[in-house]
């Protein structure tokens, strides 16, 4: 790549990662200008432009929006299954523009919290609302054995009134963000685990819905892929969607905004 | 920037360029060169700029730019008061650390 394709790339990174125009302006004029004085090309100074976009990124901090308006609000939640109490009095409120994580021990109700939040199972006690569209990645299961993600993504976008046409093109270009070709892929049960998962994660941000409520939603992903998956993460809480997520891992806690510890 | 060097260089290569933003202003190229000089081998733009931005957004540094006399303009970087203190704290923590890492080695390494 020479070096004002190079630039043009960063600056476009550094765009879909919502930084500032103003600081984007000042990093690519100072690459720029480092370019020039080591004579160096851009790629063996710098990296590819996705990966140097995000350590910018990760050093400027993101701008943060006020959280909005409530769309997601779980009341005095209660549950058990025969004599065992699962969830006893759980309250959870996220709003526009926020991510929660919801933690905790094997078995202690995080996902069934998700799927009472859902609408899938109903609470012994307690009210959820939703404001708002809703979309729900399961933590497995949830696809079709031998449909093709394609037929995935018609069925599902038929749901939230998207046009075959619209729903196939807008699954494929988010399983590509997932570095994923979903428009070759074979029927689901040929998929290989951590596939199945982002056919998944497809199909729950489908027609982009306003309530994101995720179930490790990464289990068998690569490193690359469960890196992207967050950024998508922080992408949607800019875009002002509120987010659920059920996580086992800790190292992405700092930048949640709620933490619900079952 | 690989193996062990690599992980040392991590936890200090802020603190260095702090230390020659103390001897005076200066631009990202430049203090590339500097680190090399020094010994510290070459740091590439990406993992260096970063370093940078970070130092700037938490205030250690301040950055403006200036028309070269010759070639581009460039950002340079000064330290701020906040960041003389913060480079003296770090700067005697360090002492501690190497010196207590020195003895251990020493007990059993000869030089």
């Amino acid at each position: 790549m020479n070096q004002d394709a190079w630039l043009t790339a960063l600056t476009d990174e550094l765009r879909r990662h919502g930084v500032d125009a103003g600081v984007t302006r000042h990093v690519v004029a100072e690459a720029a200008s480092h370019l020039s004085d080591s004579g160096e090309p851009a790629d063996s100074a710098f990296g590819a432009p996705s990966a140097y976009a995000r350590a910018v990124v990760d050093s400027v901090g993101r701008a943060r929006r006020p959280a909005g308006e409530v769309r997601l609000r779980a009341t005095d939640i209660y549950k058990r299954y025969g004599r065992r109490p699962v969830l006893s009095g759980v309250e959870l409120t996220v709003r526009a523009g926020q991510v929660a994580a919801i933690v905790g021990a094997n078995g202690s109700g995080k996902s069934t919290l998700l799927r009472i939040c859902a609408g899938l199972v109903s609470p012994d006690r307690g009210t959820v609302e939703v404001h708002g569209a809703l979309g729900y990645c399961p933590q497995d299961g949830g696809t079709s054995d031998f449909l093709l993600p394609d037929e995935h993504f018609v069925l599902v976008g038929a749901g939230r009134g998207l046009g075959r046409d619209v729903a196939r093109a807008d699954g494929r270009g988010r399983a590509a963000a997932l570095d994923w070709d979903a428009g070759t892929a074979r029927p689901a049960r040929q998929l290989s685990g951590g596939t199945r998962q982002k056919l998944n994660l497809v199909m729950a941000e489908l027609g982009d819905p306003d309530v994101m409520l995720l179930d490790e939603p990464y289990q068998g992903f690569d490193r690359g892929s469960y890196v992207d998956f967050w950024e998508r993460v922080w992408s949607w809480r800019d875009a002002g969607k509120a987010i659920v997520v059920v996580t086992h891992l800790l190292d992405r806690l700092d930048r949640v905004d709620l933490v619900v510890e079952l | 920037m690989d193996g062990r060097h690599g992980q040392w260089l991590r936890g200090v290569l802020d603190l260095c360029v702090l230390a020659l933003l103390a001897r005076r202003e200066s631009y990202g190229y430049e203090i590339a060169q500097a680190l090399d000089a020094a010994g510290l081998g070459r740091i590439q733009g990406g993992t260096l700029y970063p370093i940078l931005l970070r130092l700037q957004r938490t205030g250690l540094v301040v950055a403006g730019w200036r028309e070269g006399d010759a070639g581009p303009a460039r950002k340079y970087y000064r330290l701020t008061p906040e960041g003389a203190e913060a480079l003296r704290r770090s700067a005697g923590e360090w002492d501690g650390f190497a010196d207590a890492v020195g003895r251990i080695f020493r007990e059993v390494v000869p030089r």
